[in-house]
């Protein structure tokens, strides 16, 4: 048809063609450097990062292949089970805080009270709040000689949580769960706003009760947003380093040693960075197999 | 009217534990920044005496001396040189790309889109070492355009996802009367959908201004002089070997949360809009 047109057309149509072509060269100067810029920063290293993770290293030099070495060694000998444990351990503990905190304060936040929007923007707050400063706020807020809780902590004979192997995680936990809680609640509030007024009504003309109202009506409403948050928290605080590097450096003994921190401290304290981009490639391997079986079980929602 | 009164009292008792519980939370909010705004006014022989949180004799000193000299003066300019270049790259090319997504049809979109958003899924901590390495390997290392290109290239997939909302809500019909009036297209999409942008850019704005200022992976890992060092990082030299001085370290650190903080408070829907876009970087 194009060809035919083609042949046929007189000078009208060769112009028109010129024009879609200078078009569409058009369209792609638009689209194209984006895509080059996020290729080369963002793919590039990936596979540089796998490459590595099959190799021996010599400092910033490729060594030798050594097939899948890395890894065996890394959870065989390496504590490659350690990191993995305390990081599922450190998501556990932060999911378990912050996801019922924040729904349940989006759930008071959504009630008709007064000074919602100075609760709010307070409750809010610990979102814009960096992993640095928020690790830097706990750790002096934690400290056994002069902080607040110091006479607190000596009656439990502790000195400072983080400097206590039993009780450093949950000290970590705590402070995770205070920058994490935050979107929980946003998201929340979010999904609150589309449940329609009229099934609220509805739900209480049948004489339900609040907490009837609240589980059978409202809950399963913004059952997928509040989902979308729990996923987006999980992969976070999985992917997180810079709150523990603050607080514990990994410490004590390797307690809040996360897949993560270790990733820095092989690479910018040990020079390992054959064993870096390998705990790398793994951290990146589960952040896969997360995202498939998250967005299973999202597809598997209603609505 | 037993049972209203009694319905209006449970109400009353409903609403006495929903104030108690936001109260205790902002309190749980508040604590830790309360404390640290305490120790930033106190001198050490006051923060040494022991814990107590109204200052006795309270300074500007460590601000002053801490947070506002002239080493971490240069780490805030640091952090707003790199913003703004970043901005401008990321945002520069991201409502390109963003316009010709929604509105275009062009080789490949489908895929190379699904590539761009692809990246999200990829944590920083997964490619942070490899982009020292390279950054080494091609003399990168330690300026402030590594700094530009990794910030752009990770913020582009978000603000291209954000940017083309915004450009889908705008009626095609107004280009096309700008096209009728004799405008090229490149010329419609700069007279006429860019300035409509406007919400869109603001809240593309707020995200890269706030990922950079509190972001410390990338500083930390990719420069080393103190010429190139970014506010997060240079908050962590007060952690020496010799113990850390708490006065000046929660002076700058109080420093270091005010400005999200203050665009938080004043730009709100901006900033859900932007920070919701880019919650997903991992």
């Amino acid at each position: 048809m194009n060809a035919v047109a083609a042949t046929l057309g007189g000078p009208a149509s060769r112009a028109a063609r010129r024009r879609r072509r200078s078009e569409a060269a058009g369209t792609a100067a638009m689209f194209y450097p984006a895509f080059a810029l996020v290729a080369a920063v963002s793919f590039f290293p990936l596979f540089y990062a796998i490459r590595q993770s099959l190799h021996r290293a010599d400092y910033l030099e490729l060594g030798g292949f050594v097939g899948l070495r890395n890894f065996i060694t890394l959870f065989a000998t390496g504590g490659g089970l350690h990191f993995l444990s305390v990081s599922l351990l450190f998501v556990a503990g932060t999911l378990a805080l912050a996801v019922p905190l924040g729904i349940g304060l989006a759930l008071l936040l959504a009630r008709p009270i007064r000074f919602r929007t100075a609760f709010r923007l307070v409750l809010a707050f610990p979102w814009v709040v960096s992993e640095l400063v928020t690790g830097y706020l706990w750790m002096w807020f934690y400290d056994g000689r002069l902080g607040p809780l110091a006479d607190l902590f000596s009656r439990f004979g502790l000195a400072n949580p983080l400097s206590d192997p039993h009780t450093a995680l949950a000290g970590v936990v705590l402070a995770s769960s205070w920058r994490a809680y935050p979107l929980v609640m946003i998201f929340t509030l979010a999904a609150l706003q589309t449940v329609p007024v009229d099934v609220q009504e509805a739900a209480r003309l049948d004489t339900l009760n609040e907490w009837q109202r609240l589980r059978y009506v409202t809950l399963p409403l913004i059952r997928s947003s509040v989902l979308v948050a729990l996923v987006l928290t999980t992969l976070h605080s999985f992917n997180s380093v810079t709150l523990v590097l603050a607080m514990t450096g990994g410490g004590p003994v390797g307690a809040t040693d996360v897949l993560g921190m270790r990733v820095f401290s092989e690479a910018f304290q040990f020079y390992r960075m054959d064993v870096a981009c390998t705990i790398a490639v793994v951290i990146f391997g589960l952040n896969i197999l997360a995202s498939a079986a998250f967005i299973r079980v999202l597809r598997g929602q209603p609505e | 009217m037993s049972a209203g009164r009694r319905a209006r009292t449970r109400r009353g008792v409903a609403d006495v534990v929903t104030y108690a519980a936001l109260l205790l939370a902002c309190g749980f909010v508040l604590l830790p920044i309360v404390w640290a705004l305490s120790t930033s006014v106190k001198l050490p022989q006051e923060i040494h005496a022991g814990p107590h949180w109204w200052p006795h004799a309270p300074t500007l000193h460590n601000y002053l001396g801490g947070a506002l000299g002239a080493k971490f003066q240069r780490y805030i300019a640091n952090s707003l040189l790199v913003a703004a270049a970043t901005l401008a790259l990321s945002v520069g090319l991201a409502v390109h790309a963003a316009y010709a997504v929604a509105r275009r049809r062009f080789f490949g979109k489908n895929v190379l889109l699904f590539l761009i958003w692809a990246t999200i899924m990829i944590p920083g901590v997964s490619v942070v070492v490899p982009l020292y390495t390279l950054s080494v390997d091609v003399g990168l290392y330690d300026t402030y355009a590594v700094l530009v290109l990794v910030y752009a290239a990770w913020l582009i997939p978000t603000l291209i996802w954000l940017l083309r909302g915004f450009v889908a809500a705008i009626p095609p019909s107004l280009e096309e009367a700008a096209l009728v009036d004799g405008c090229t297209k490149l010329r419609a999409f700069y007279l006429v959908v860019l300035p409509l942008l406007r919400p869109g850019l603001g809240a593309a704005a707020v995200l890269v201004f706030v990922t950079i200022w509190n972001d410390f992976l990338i500083g930390f890992a990719l420069t080393l002089s103190d010429e190139h060092r970014l506010l997060q990082v240079g908050l962590q030299a007060f952690v020496t070997e010799g113990g850390i001085d708490w006065g000046p370290m929660m002076a700058a650190t109080i420093f270091a949360l005010l400005p999200a903080g203050l665009l938080f408070t004043f730009l709100q829907r901006a900033f859900i809009q932007g920070v919701t876009g880019g919650a997903v970087k991992g």
